[in-house]
Parts: structure tokens; C-alpha cells; sequence
């Protein structure tokens, strides 16, 4: 791959973090990450990345959502697809679907977590490839 | 009394061959036959002894017959009086009659007269206390009746749960303080109104209109929650059919519980089951995912990369595990008293045996113990294995939130009724706007300086429940980038003698 796709990976979750980061180095993506909402902003501006992968649960329970919304709401990053990592799954009370949360959540896809490496990476290409059009 | 059953007559008569002629008369016919010979005697003999048939003479000396008469019914007046006289004329008579005698026999009279006048007298008289009996007995239906109902309304009146009533009409005609109170109900002041006159909560209405008009006579129960604005409560409420011995309908009784103190418990309940749902979800979900990219040869053959990795997942499966203790542990102490086994426990030996099995955790670190107990702290009565985990989950904090090559001091003291332990340490503190929270469930400081710090979020948690469930109660003082100091009071049982001394 010529083009080597920048993927901002923010979570809380060391673990994930890492994992992901492994899997998507692996498969030739540009990694930076961040462990919070407000990190996450601050390297979406400075790095300007093709892609973001986020997890729903940071500090607050809403960080996820308040994050995608200043994304999506900004000129400049909205065509920045995002996907969203999860661990927020039914069992816990919770379901969020692209077609009944999609129009607010603004996130491009969901994924629960844990995530096929396969699956991961997958995504993130797709994603890419709708991206460039 | 019958009268075969040998009823008792009384002659009252100044002329004593009448008073005799009548006794014989009269015993011969089987009566208790009682004499007197003048109207004060007579009366006396009727204040003392019942009597059920008395015949008098009007005129005598001290008391004349009128006034006997007037005393005697004064006295019992189911008696029946016979006038025994000379001057039988019809004005007496009538006078007497008047006056409340029975009949007259007029001098001179056979023993024939004698008695079927006296068999005829106590026939009424027995007529008269059957009557006596049964207007008596009405009397004490009655008042009892009445006295059921205020009983009824006494205990309706008194019951915590809300009472109301309506007929078929749909009005209210039964109902307590307890649903006035609970529905708001509007000018119970005045009753049998229509029911939607006093409450305004339309699906209790439909629901009483559910009861009212069901066809089905096995309808016996209905129940619905209602929810009440202002102030902000939760009703259950139990509708049922009222119906008479024949099992027609009547009208419908309600009963209405105030649920919502259950609500809330049941809510926690919920929230904290979501809570540790999505707690246990996270490390599991990390163990797959550090395993997932083992299995699918993300690490391309780097077995070294492999082994990190697998590390990694070690570490997550363990702090699951430790979650997992801490809920049972949570689950344990809120089982209550039953899981605990209340034993003198010396403290001081329990806090020295924790930091030496904990010392190594706080040597990687260049972490350093002081212990000043003093001497002779009281044992207190406690569970061993809940002051283990208290302490212990104290004195990992006080490792885990130091800086490095910094100190633990633990001190402590005793007063008239607490067992004082202070754990100091000099790490980072906590916040002012962490410190209500810190024993939440699931309550982590998050911050740049915690984000290394492994937790389950219920360390405290179960600190504080194991304080609280010993009656004792925990202290924070804390400065940011000072340190805290966690402290811990126990109450003990003070020893007669003077002097504490240390108990094994």
C-alpha cells in the first residue's frame, strides 16, 4: 500500500488501545492514539488522521457521543469517518444501532467490542475506501 | 322464668284472714307465696326479693295501696299488681288501673277467682318480659351494630395503605386519611359524591370503571401502578370487586400501597446490576481481544510478541478475578450479620501482619512502613476476616496512590468508646470535588496520575460497608499531592479494670 492511511485509535482502555494499535501498525496504518475525548480533539488538529476509532465509554458516559458530535459539527473534520468501538452492549441495557441512533450518534459505524482483528481491519478499509469515494 | 316455675307472689293485705285464705289458696296451686301486712312491709319485702305477682289491698294503714302501686312499678315495672279490695266500685278500679295495676279482685272473692286471676296475671306477666327480652336484645343488636361500624372506620382510619370504597353509582362512599393523602383527594368533606369529584387520577378511575363493568365474575384482583406529581410518589394499587353473599356486585375497594421507597431500592438495584455488567464486560472483552490477535497471528511468528500479549490478557483475566472477589466480598457484607463472626480481634496485630504481607508491593516502590500503635489497644469485637480485607484494602491504597520512595505512617489511639487506626500516606490525595464520591461503586479517580493504577473501583466501597457494618464509621483528611489519610473508628467494649491491656 502506497498511501499509508493515518488512524487516530482513542479509548481508555490501555488494553485496547494497544491491541489495536498492534493489529493496525500490522496491517500498514499510521497510528496515533489518545486516552480521552479531550486528547483525542487536540490530535485530530494537529494530525489531521483519516480515520478515527473511538470508544463510546471514556470518563463520562456521554464522552463518546460529545466527541463525534464536535467532529461531525466542524467544517473541517466532518469527512473524517468515524468508527465506533463499544463495550456498551446489551447486556448492560444498551443497544445503539446505525439506523435508530445513527442521525444524532453521527458516527459512520459500530463495532462491539472485542473486536476479529480481521473484522477490525475490515472495517477501517471500507470505511477508507467510501471515504475516497 | 315460666309459669309452672313456681312464681313468686307477694299479699299484701292488713286483714290477716285474707292474707292466710290467700296463702293456702295459693300454695295449694304450687306458688311461693310471701306475706306482708302493711304497704311499708310489702315494699320492703319487694325491694328485697323479686317478685312476680302482688296483690294488695288498697286501703291500709302507713302507705295506702295507690302509692304502693306507684313504688312498686317504680321498682320492677313488668310486676303485676292486683288490687284486692273492699270498695270495689269502678272508680277505684280505674284509679288503680291507672296507677298501673294489673286487675281487682273484689272482697269477698273465692280461691277459685283467686287463682285463675293470679294464672291469668302471670301469664302477662310473662308476656311482658318476653317483650322486656326481646326489645332488650334489639337494643344490643343495635349498639353493637353501631359499634361495628365505628370499629370499621376506627380501623380503616388507622391503616398505613389508602381505603377507598364506591358503590355501583360511582361514589365514593368508604375512605381513609391514608388516600386522601396519597391521591390529593379533594373535599372528602362532603360524601357520596361522584367519584371524579374528588380525584383527579383518570386511570384509577378507568381502572375502578374495569372493576364496575366486568361481565366476568371471576374478576377478583386488578393492580396498576400509578404515578402521583407532587410530591413525586409511586402507588400500587389493588382493585378488587365488592360483592354481597349471593355474589352480586356491590361497588369496588381499593387499596393503595405507597411503592415508591421499593421503586428506588429497585432502581439502584437495576443501575448497579448495569454497572457490573459493563464492569465485568470491559477486562473480559480485553482478555478476547489480547487472545484474538495471538490466535489470528497478528505477531506474524514473534513469539516474544506473543508472550507480551498473552501477558496482557493474564493481567486483565486477574483484575477480573479481583473484581469478581470484591463483589462477593460487597455481596457478603450485605448479606449481613449471619456471613460475620463477631470475635474479640486485636487490631494492632491485624494491622502489623497486613503491612508485612504487603511490604514487598511497597519495597518495589521504595515505599516505607512506619507502625506507631501503641501499646495495649483494646481488641475489638469484630469479623477477623473483615478486618483482614479492610485493612488490607487500606493499606494497598496507601501503596498504590503513594509517590515513590514515599512513606505509610499507620498510628493509632483509643477514646472512651473508639479504637482510633489512621493510615497515612504521602501520595497524591484526592481532589475536593472526588472526595464525596471516592466510596461509590465503581468510583475511580481518573486522572493522569491514576491512569496507571490498577482498581476495581470497590476498595472503598467495601471499606466503608465493613466500617459501617461494625458501627463504626471511616475518615478521610486529604491534600492533594500531600498525601490522605484514611482513619478508622471501631467501637470497642471497655474492660472494668483500669488500665487497657492488649488481649490475645
Amino acid at each position: 500500500m502506497e498511501f499509508k492511511a493515518k488512524i487516530l485509535l482513542v479509548d481508555d482502555d490501555p488494553d485496547f488501545l494497544e491491541m489495536h494499535k498492534a493489529v493496525l501498525k500490522n496491517h500498514g496504518f499510521d497510528v496515533v492514539t489518545a486516552t480521552n475525548g479531550r486528547e483525542g480533539l487536540e490530535r485530530v488538529r494537529a494530525e489531521m488522521p483519516d480515520l478515527i476509532v473511538l470508544d463510546l465509554m471514556m470518563e463520562k458516559h456521554d464522552a463518546g457521543f460529545s466527541f463525534t458530535k464536535q467532529i461531525k459539527t466542524d467544517p473541517l473534520f466532518k469527512a473524517i469517518p468515524v468508527l465506533m468501538v463499544t463495550s456498551v452492549a446489551e447486556a448492560t441495557g444498551y443497544r445503539f444501532s446505525l439506523q435508530e441512533d445513527g442521525y444524532w450518534m453521527k458516527t459512520d459505524d459500530f463495532l462491539d467490542k472485542p473486536v476479529m482483528p480481521e473484522v477490525l481491519v475490515g472495517r477501517v478499509e471500507k470505511l477508507l475506501a467510501e471515504k475516497r469515494g | 322464668m315460666t309459669v309452672n316455675n313456681r312464681a313468686n307472689i307477694l299479699v299484701v293485705d292488713d286483714e290477716m284472714g285474707i292474707r292466710e285464705a290467700c296463702k293456702r289458696a295459693l300454695v295449694r296451686e304450687g306458688y311461693a307465696v310471701d306475706l306482708a301486712e302493711d304497704g311499708n312491709l310489702g315494699l320492703q319485702k319487694i325491694k328485697e326479693t323479686s317478685h312476680d305477682l302482688i296483690l294488695m289491698d288498697l286501703m291500709m294503714p302507713g302507705i295506702g295501696g295507690l302509692d304502693l302501686i306507684k313504688k312498686t312499678n317504680d321498682i320492677d315495672p313488668e310486676i303485676i299488681i292486683v288490687v284486692i279490695t273492699g270498695y270495689a266500685t269502678i272508680e277505684t278500679a280505674v284509679e288503680a288501673t291507672k296507677r298501673g295495676a294489673y286487675d281487682y279482685l273484689p272482697k269477698p272473692f273465692t280461691p277459685e277467682a283467686l287463682t285463675a286471676l293470679v294464672q291469668r296475671g302471670l301469664e302477662k306477666r310473662e308476656l311482658r318480659l318476653e317483650a322486656q327480652r326481646l326489645h332488650h336484645e334489639r337494643e344490643q343488636r343495635l349498639l353493637e351494630l353501631a359499634g361495628e361500624k365505628s370499629r370499621l372506620r376506627t380501623i380503616i382510619g388507622c391503616m398505613a395503605d389508602g381505603v377507598l370504597v364506591t358503590n355501583l353509582e360511582r361514589q365514593l362512599v368508604l375512605w381513609n386519611t391514608s388516600a386522601v393523602k396519597m391521591l390529593k383527594l379533594a373535599g372528602t368533606d362532603e360524601s357520596g359524591h361522584p367519584l371524579n369529584r374528588y380525584l383527579k387520577d383518570a386511570s384509577l378511575i378507568e381502572s375502578m370503571e374495569n372493576i364496575l363493568t366486568s361481565k366476568d365474575e371471576s374478576v377478583s384482583m386488578l393492580s396498576r401502578e400509578l404515578h402521583i406529581e407532587d410530591p413525586k410518589s409511586v402507588l400500587m394499587a389493588a382493585l378488587a370487586p365488592v360483592r354481597d353473599e349471593q355474589g352480586e356486585l356491590l361497588g369496588a375497594v381499593t387499596v393503595l400501597r405507597d411503592i415508591t421507597k421499593l421503586k428506588e431500592i429497585e432502581n439502584i438495584k437495576s443501575q448497579f446490576v448495569s454497572m457490573v455488567a459493563h464492569e465485568l464486560r470491559a477486562p473480559l472483552a480485553a482478555v478476547e481481544g489480547w487472545l484474538d490477535i495471538v490466535i489470528s497471528g497478528e505477531a506474524g511468528g514473534d513469539r516474544t510478541l506473543e508472550r507480551q500479549w498473552l501477558e496482557r490478557a493474564k493481567e486483565r483475566s486477574k483484575s477480573l478475578l479481583a473484581l469478581i472477589n470484591d463483589l462477593l466480598e460487597i455481596n457478603k457484607i450485605e448479606a449481613g450479620k449471619v456471613a460475620q463472626k463477631m470475635e474479640p480481634v486485636p487490631v494492632a496485630q491485624v494491622i502489623l501482619k497486613i503491612a508485612d504481607f504487603l511490604k514487598p508491593e511497597a519495597d518495589k516502590r521504595g515505599i516505607s512502613f512506619a507502625i506507631r500503635l501503641p501499646d495495649g489497644l483494646p481488641a475489638v469485637p469484630a469479623d477477623l476476616q473483615d478486618m483482614e480485607k479492610l485493612f488490607t484494602n487500606l493499606i494497598s491504597n496507601a501503596i498504590k496512590y503513594n509517590v515513590d520512595n514515599g512513606s505509610i505512617t499507620v498510628s493509632g489511639g483509643v477514646d472512651e468508646n473508639y479504637v482510633g487506626l489512621h493510615i497515612q500516606d504521602t501520595g497524591i490525595g484526592i481532589a475536593k470535588e472526588d472526595l464525596p464520591r471516592i466510596f461509590e461503586d465503581f468510583y475511580r479517580v481518573e486522572n493522569p496520575q491514576t491512569r496507571q493504577i490498577s482498581g476495581t473501583g470497590l476498595g472503598l466501597t467495601i471499606a466503608k460497608k465493613i466500617v459501617d457494618s461494625h458501627f463504626g464509621h471511616i475518615e478521610v483528611k486529604t491534600r492533594p499531592n500531600h498525601g490522605s489519610t484514611f482513619s478508622v473508628y471501631l467501637p470497642y467494649v471497655r474492660r472494668k479494670a483500669a488500665g487497657v491491656k492488649a488481649e490475645p
